[in-house]
Order: structure tokens, then C-alpha cells, then sequence
């Protein structure tokens, strides 16, 4: 009984948020991903591109890699004492990453905010896959998934990275992947470890079609290919992909 | 060492009590082995006395949690006792987290897919509920996750979950009759 009321209740959630965001008389919310390893820039062009979009009259909401109040607490314990192994590692961030987009981004793209994420599930996916765990059950984590409507990589290699990271700073333990490589110093475990995560990025680069922004490029450079391609891109049709992610939040929480 | 063949035992069920008594049972003599509980990591517990402005955990969330939780205890509790020689009780094990998942409306796929890492028990014990109201009422992993969550998510309240993990754990104990060594006890 309890089942059946539950189908029933996605599958209206499902008619509702097809309604909602395929409605062309309303302006619909706008996901837009940065992603990238350490050191490629993106937090840089994150900004100065919520910066023109607010400037255009969007209105702009921007989550973080690792930053739920509820999580972020937890997983921050735990990684000072250096005490988590890849699957908690990657259990963990997922957890992080599933209260936002229930807390933070749906209720935002609901409201018809366009939403910056500064890294997407991809990160857990670059990086997990790189400490070695399975592609397949690290995706199926973030499940229902939730796809951008434009996901900018920001390709660098393994060698500026490791500069542009080290250049002020050690690397601190889980970031250098010392967790996995075993190798004491920081930044020679580092420029181990991010070779492994920029191959598993250019792998979902491929299979998920993200555009690739050279960022070895001039910050201007990159930042005025930034806004061509999201012009370009903005007026996409809403994603049916989403569906289910969408109405599993409206069906649980019932919002808005 | 243990002179006894190392086993993994399940306890699954919804009051926390209840199994943890069967889980006592099920190891009999304390030098055979030990017992695993749930929160070993401490993630509920902080979870707990989180600002109440973090905003509330989903079903999705708190399972993610719970699969931490146990990957921690494999890693630190199950896994060095069994190579060690010893019986270990996991109580509450998987099927009590696929129990509350289930009731809270989780596909079936997602759950199995997410607790694939964790090692299939040589034996597993469901305990299931009387149908007596517990007295802490929130106790174990599902009335912690109940009460945790708020409000009536998916159209459903903590007292429909509560009833229908209880539910999905006598679906489960009976398909897994077939595959493993099954004891149901009712508390």
C-alpha cells in the first residue's frame, strides 16, 4: 500500500516538474558546472563569471564542492585525522553532494535561479576512480542524477597543476592523494595522484560531453569563451534526463 | 585466536534493543568474538547536534551515511577480528538499512548497488518487532533516521517508515531464507 502511494506520488512529481521546467512562457533555472583538477583556474572564472551574469540580471546561486552544513563538519573531522579509506572517502562526499542538491540547488533551479556549481558529481567521480574504486558504483552513489546544462572543464596538465598548487602551499593530505599513493612527500604524491585524476577527467570529458576550456589560456581569454559558449548554450531545451532526480526531491519533500 | 571457524552473523531489526540481545545470543561466549554496532564511526552522533539550519537529512542522505558508517566498521571491526580468527555479530548489519530504504520509497536497485561492497554474512538473524511501541521510540538506525529526517517526506510519516521497515525486514528474512542460514526471532 505504502509503495503504491509512493509510485503514485513520483509519478505526479514526475508531471509536475515536466510542466514546470519544460514551460516556455517562464524562465527556467540554468545549471552551469566548473570543473577541473587543483590548480586549473576555475574558481577564478567561477567568479568573474557569476560577476557579467549578475551584471545581466541573472539571478545567481553558487555551491561548493564539500560545503553542505550538514556534511561538511563530519567529512572535515575525519579527514584532519587522515581516518577515512577511499569508499568512506567517497561515501561521504556523496552524502555532501546529495544535501545540496536537495537543500540548495533543486529548490534554487525551482525558483528559476541559474546555479554555479564550483566542481559537480564529476569530482567525486575523477577523484574516486583515480583512488581506484569502480566507476560504475561510485555513478550509481549520485543517483537519481542530476546533469548540467553546460559542464566547463578547465584542462590542464598534471605539471601546471602541481605548480600552480604548489606555488603558495603544500597539498594538504587527501588532495595529494597520500591516501593512495603512499608517498611521503606531498607534492611528489600529488603530481602522482592528479596525473590519475586529470586521465579519469578526460575520460568523462568524452563520455559526458563537456565543453573544454584551455586554461593554460590567458584568465581574459578563457572568461570571454566562458560567455560565448554559455549564450550559446543558455537556450538549450530543458534536459528529460532530469526527470527523475526532480521528482524524487518533489515527491520527498513535497517543496515547493 | 579463536578456536572456532570465523563467522560473519547478521542481526538485522528495528529496535535497537532487541537486537542487540539477539546479537548477544548469536555469539554466545564473549571469547568467540565480538560485536559490531551501527554509529562505530560516530557520523549519527554528530549528525545528532547539527544546527537544525543545515537542514533536515533525506532518506538518500542518511543511507549514504549509514553505508560510511558500515564501511568503517568492515575496515576497522569486522575484517581484523574475522582474519583474526573471531565470530563477529554485525547488529544491525545491511538488510535493516535496506528495510528503512525500502520504506521510505528507495529503489531497490540503488540499495543494492550501494551496499555491494559489503561481504555476504555466513549467517543471518532477523528480529522483528512485536508491534509493541519501543520506549525511546527513536533508538537503532530506522527510529533514528525517522526521527531525523522531519516532516513527512515523501508523503509519509515517521510512524508509516517505522511500520514499513519493519514490513520490508519480514519480506526480506523470508527471500533470504533461501540463499542463507535464517533465524527470526520476535522481541
Amino acid at each position: 500500500m505504502l509503495h503504491r502511494n509512493g509510485s503514485s506520488a513520483l509519478q505526479r512529481a514526475r508531471q509536475r516538474a515536466r510542466r514546470h521546467f519544460a514551460n516556455p512562457a517562464r524562465r527556467r533555472g540554468l545549471l552551469i558546472a566548473f570543473e577541473g583538477p587543483d590548480g586549473s583556474g576555475k574558481t577564478t572564472q567561477r567568479k568573474l563569471f557569476k560577476t557579467w551574469l549578475k551584471s545581466e540580471g541573472y539571478d545567481v546561486v553558487t555551491t561548493k564542492w564539500n560545503s553542505s552544513e550538514l556534511i561538511k563538519p563530519i567529512i572535515k573531522s575525519r579527514k584532519t585525522v587522515r581516518a577515512l579509506s577511499p569508499e568512506e572517502f567517497s561515501l561521504l562526499h556523496g552524502a555532501d553532494f546529495r544535501h545540496r542538491v536537495e537543500q540548495t540547488i533543486l529548490p534554487a533551479l525551482w525558483q528559476g535561479k541559474l546555479v554555479i556549481a564550483d566542481r559537480f558529481l564529476f569530482t567525486g567521480l575523477a577523484r574516486d576512480v583515480a583512488r581506484g574504486l569502480d566507476l560504475d558504483w561510485v555513478l550509481k552513489l549520485y543517483q537519481p542524477l542530476l546533469w548540467p546544462d553546460l559542464v566547463f572543464y578547465f584542462a590542464v596538465s598534471p605539471v601546471t597543476s602541481g605548480k600552480r598548487v604548489t606555488a603558495t602551499r603544500l597539498p594538504n593530505f587527501y588532495e595529494a592523494g597520500q591516501d593512495v599513493t603512499h608517498v611521503e612527500d606531498p607534492v611528489e604524491s600529488y603530481q602522482h595522484f592528479i596525473a590519475r585524476v586529470i586521465r579519469e577527467y578526460e575520460s568523462l570529458a568524452l563520455i559526458f560531453n563537456f565543453i573544454t576550456v584551455d586554461a593554460e589560456q590567458s584568465i581574459g581569454d578563457q572568461h570571454r569563451q566562458i560567455r560565448e559558449l554559455f549564450l550559446e548554450g543558455q537556450r538549450r531545451p530543458w534536459s528529460e534526463w532530469n526527470l527523475d532526480a526532480v521528482a524524487d526531491w518533489l515527491a520527498r519533500t513535497g517543496e515547493p | 585466536m579463536s578456536a572456532s571457524k570465523p563467522r560473519l552473523i547478521a542481526v538485522d531489526g528495528i529496535e535497537a534493543a532487541a537486537v542487540i540481545a539477539a546479537a548477544r545470543r548469536a555469539l554466545g561466549s564473549p571469547a568467540r568474538g565480538g560485536i559490531s554496532h551501527w554509529d562505530a564511526s560516530g557520523v549519527f552522533q554528530e549528525l545528532a547536534v547539527a544546527d537544525e539550519a543545515a537542514g533536515a537529512p533525506s532518506p538518500r542522505t542518511l543511507l549514504l551515511l549509514y553505508a560510511a558508517d558500515l564501511a568503517f566498521r568492515l575496515r576497522w571491526e569486522i575484517r581484523p577480528a574475522l582474519a583474526e580468527g573471531y565470530t563477529v555479530v554485525a547488529a544491525p548489519y545491511v538488510e535493516t538499512a535496506v528495510a528503512f530504504g525500502r520504506a521510505a520509497g528507495i529503489p531497490a536497485g540503488w540499495l543494492a548497488n550501494l551496499f555491494r561492497f559489503a561481504p555476504r554474512p555466513a549467517e543471518r538473524r532477523f528480529v522483528h518487532r512485536s508491534g509493541r511501541r519501543n520506549k525511546a521510540g527513536v533508538d537503532g538506525f530506522v527510529g533514528f533516521g525517522c526521527h531525523q529526517m522531519r516532516g513527512k517526506p515523501g508523503g509519509r510519516t515517521p510512524r508509516q517508515i517505522m511500520t514499513g521497515a519493519a514490513r520490508e525486514l519480514r519480506k526480506l528474512a523470508r527471500r533470504n531464507t533461501r540463499k542463507v542460514k535464517v533465524k527470526s526471532f520476535n522481541s
